[in-house]
C-alpha cells in the first residue's frame, strides 16, 4: 500500500503540529495524541478495531482550536475487557485525567460503555458511533477466533479490511478507506489479534449509571459494518440519549464527514456541560479582544446542571460588540477560518483521490483477494 | 423489514426567533449557536426521523459552516406574528438559505412557513395578518403555510407533517 506516502495535506499538517505520545505502563504500550487545553475535561476518542489515534486527526484539529481537549488512543494490546478496563484506568491514572467524556466508535463504542459500567464516577458522558452492546453476534460469525492468536499478519489484515464496505464509494468517504487501510497496515499482528479477541469474547454491556441524557449516539444513516439491529440494540437501550444521525458517512465519519461529526462533538460536550477554553485562539484569529479573563469557571462541579444560556445569543440584534460576546466573536472567525481550511483539505482530498484513479483496480484486487480468506463477508465484522 | 433503514430527513429552521428553542430548555450558548433535536413522524405508514435544526434566532448563522446545511431536506421559516420585521425579513432568510445550502433546484426546494406565536396576548398583539402572509407564500411557489403557537403546541404536529411530506417528494430513492 502506496498510500501513506501520499497522506492528504491536512494529515500533514496535523503531524506537523501534534505530538505522539508513546509511553509504557506496566506491560502495556499506549500510543496516543493529546491535545488542546489541559484544564478542560478532555474527550477521549476511542477507534474500532481497523483504527489508530490517527483516524480522528481531524477532531482533534478542529475541537482543540475551539478549546477542546482532545485526547486520542490506540486500543492498546489488551486480550479481555477486565484487562482493558484495567489498562485504561491506569492509563488515565497515569497521564493524570481522573473524569473523561469518551467517545467510541464501533469497537471503541463498546470498549466506552464497558468502562463506563465498570468505573461510573470517571465517566461523565458518551458519544457511541456506529457501534453495539454485545459481541455474540461477532463471535459466532468468526469461528476461527481460538486460531486468531496463530493466524499471519496478512491474514488478519485482510480479515479486517474485508469488513469495510466495498461498493462504490464518493470521494470523502473513498478517502476515508483509503486513511484507515493505510493505518491498518501500520498495525502490528498481535495488536489486530487483540483486538479480535475483545471483538468476539462474548460480553455485554450491562446497564450503566450514566442518565440516557448525558449519551450521543452519532450513527451513520448509509451502511457501516456494524449490522443495522446491533446498532438499533444501543437506541434501545439508552432510549433517553439524543441521536445524532449522519445522513451519510459510512464506516468513518470522523473521517470522511469531519465538520458534521465534529459539529455533533460540540454540541454533545456543550449540553454534558463542557466549557471550551478557546483563548488560545486569540493568536490564530487575530482578534486582540480580551477573551483570557473570561474563563473564570472551572471545570469542576458543573455538570449537575445544564450549561445556562449567557444571554449573549441575542448580541447579533444590534451587531455591538460587548466584551462578554467577545468569545462568540472568536468562534465565528475560528469557524470561517476552519470551513475555509476544511474546504482547502476537501479539495486537496479530491485531487488525491483522482490522482490515485489508476491505482484502484489494485485496491480491488486486494479486496477480492480477501474475500478467498473470509468466509462470512460483513455482519462479521467491525 | 425490521432492520430496514430509517429515513432521515434533515429539516432546518430558520427565522429572527428561534422556533423550537423553548424545548430545547435554554441550552443555547453563543459558542455555536444552533441546536438539533430529532423527531419521529409517521407519515403513510412509514416511520420518519425529523433531525431538526435551530438557529436561535442568529443572524450570523452563516458561520455555522457547511455542516449545518448539508443534506437539507426542507427549510422551515418562521417569523413572529406579532412583530413585523421578522416577517419582512423572511425573504432574507429564504434567500440566504438557498446561497448558503445551494440545493440542486432552488426553485423546488421545499420550504415551510410558519407564522408563530399567534396565542400571544390572545391574538391582539398581532401585527401580520395571515392573509398577507399567505399571499407572500404564494408568490414564493405556493409554500406551504401554517399559523403556529410552539408554546400550546398548537398545529406543530400538522406543520411536522407537512415537513415530513414535502422532504419527501425531493428526497430520491437512496440505495447504497
Amino acid at each position: 500500500m502506496k498510500g501513506i506516502s501520499s497522506a492528504p495535506g491536512d494529515y500533514v499538517h496535523f503531524k506537523s503540529q501534534v505530538p505522539l505520545h508513546k509511553i509504557s505502563i506496566g506491560s502495556k504500550q499506549w500510543r496516543y495524541y493529546d491535545f488542546g487545553p489541559k484544564s478542560v475535561l478532555p474527550l477521549i476518542c476511542i477507534p474500532g478495531i481497523a483504527g489508530t489515534a490517527d483516524v480522528y486527526y481531524k477532531q482533534i484539529m478542529s475541537l482543540s482550536l475551539k478549546g477542546y481537549r482532545v485526547i486520542s488512543i490506540d486500543i492498546p494490546q489488551v486480550w479481555n475487557h477486565h484487562e482493558w478496563i484495567h489498562a485504561f484506568e491506569k492509563f488515565l491514572d497515569t497521564i493524570n485525567v481522573h473524569h473523561v467524556h469518551l467517545y467510541g466508535t464501533s469497537l471503541g463504542g463498546f470498549l466506552a460503555q464497558i468502562f463506563a459500567q465498570h468505573r461510573p464516577r470517571r465517566v461523565k458522558s458518551l458519544v457511541l458511533s456506529n457501534t453495539f452492546l454485545e459481541t455474540h453476534k461477532f463471535a459466532a460469525a468468526m469461528p476461527w477466533s481460538p486460531i486468531v492468536s496463530w493466524t499471519p499478519s496478512f491474514l488478519l489484515k485482510r480479515h479486517i479490511l474485508t469488513g469495510i464496505h466495498d461498493g462504490p464509494h464518493e470521494p470523502f468517504i473513498a478517502d476515508s478507506v483509503d486513511f484507515v487501510v493505510g493505518q491498518v497496515e501500520k498495525l502490528s499482528r498481535e495488536d489486530i489479534s487483540s483486538r479480535l479477541t475483545l471483538n468476539v469474547n462474548v460480553t455485554s454491556v450491562g446497564p450503566l449509571l450514566l442518565p440516557d441524557s448525558f449519551i450521543t449516539i452519532m450513527d451513520t444513516n448509509d451502511y457501516c459494518a456494524v449490522p443495522q439491529e446491533l446498532k438499533d440494540q444501543v437506541s434501545e437501550r439508552y432510549p433517553g440519549a439524543r441521536r445524532a444521525v449522519l445522513k451519510t458517512g459510512g464506516d468513518f465519519p470522523f473521517l470522511s464527514r469531519p465538520d458534521e461529526v465534529n459539529l455533533y462533538l460540540q454540541l454533545h460536550l456543550r449540553r454534558v456541560g463542557v466549557e471550551a477554553k478557546p483563548a488560545l485562539l486569540q493568536g490564530v484569529s487575530g482578534d486582540g479582544s480580551s477573551g483570557s479573563s473570561s474563563d473564570e469557571k472551572k471545570g469542576g462541579g458543573h455538570l449537575d446542571k445544564p450549561p445556562e444560556d449567557h444571554g449573549s445569543l441575542g448580541g447579533g440584534d444590534g451587531g455591538d460588540h460587548q466584551p462578554q460576546a467577545s468569545g462568540s466573536e472568536v468562534h465565528g472567525l475560528d469557524e470561517q477560518f476552519l470551513s475555509n481550511r476544511e474546504i482547502t483539505s476537501i479539495t486537496l482530498g479530491t485531487s488525491f483521490f483522482l490522482m490515485q484513479a489508476p491505482y484502484i483496480p489494485s485496491l480491488l484486487q486486494f479486496y477480492m483477494g480477501a474475500l478467498y480468506v473470509t468466509w462470512k463477508r460483513r455482519s462479521e465484522f467491525v | 423489514m425490521a432492520s430496514r433503514r430509517r429515513t432521515l430527513l434533515k429539516v432546518i429552521i430558520l427565522g429572527d426567533s428561534g422556533y423550537v428553542n423553548k424545548k430545547f430548555s435554554n441550552q443555547y450558548k453563543a459558542t455555536i449557536g444552533a441546536d438539533f433535536l430529532t423527531k419521529e413522524v409517521q407519515f403513510e405508514d412509514r416511520l420518519f426521523t425529523l433531525q431538526i435544526w435551530d438557529t436561535a434566532g442568529q443572524e450570523r448563522f452563516q458561520s455555522l459552516g457547511v455542516a449545518f446545511y448539508r443534506g437539507a431536506d426542507c427549510c422551515v421559516l418562521v417569523y413572529d406574528v406579532n412583530v413585523m420585521k421578522s416577517f419582512d425579513n423572511l425573504n432574507n432568510w429564504r434567500e440566504e438559505f438557498l446561497i448558503q445550502a445551494s440545493p440542486s433546484d432552488p426553485e423546488n426546494f421545499p420550504f415551510v412557513v410558519l407564522g408563530n406565536k399567534i396565542d400571544i396576548d390572545g391574538g391582539n398583539s398581532r401585527v401580520v395578518s395571515e392573509k398577507k402572509a399567505r399571499a407572500w407564500c404564494a408568490s414564493k411557489g405556493n409554500i406551504p403555510y401554517f399559523e403556529t403557537s410552539a408554546k400550546e403546541g398548537f398545529n406543530v404536529e400538522a406543520a411536522f407533517q407537512c415537513m415530513a411530506k414535502n422532504a419527501l417528494k425531493n428526497e430520491p430513492e437512496e440505495e447504497m
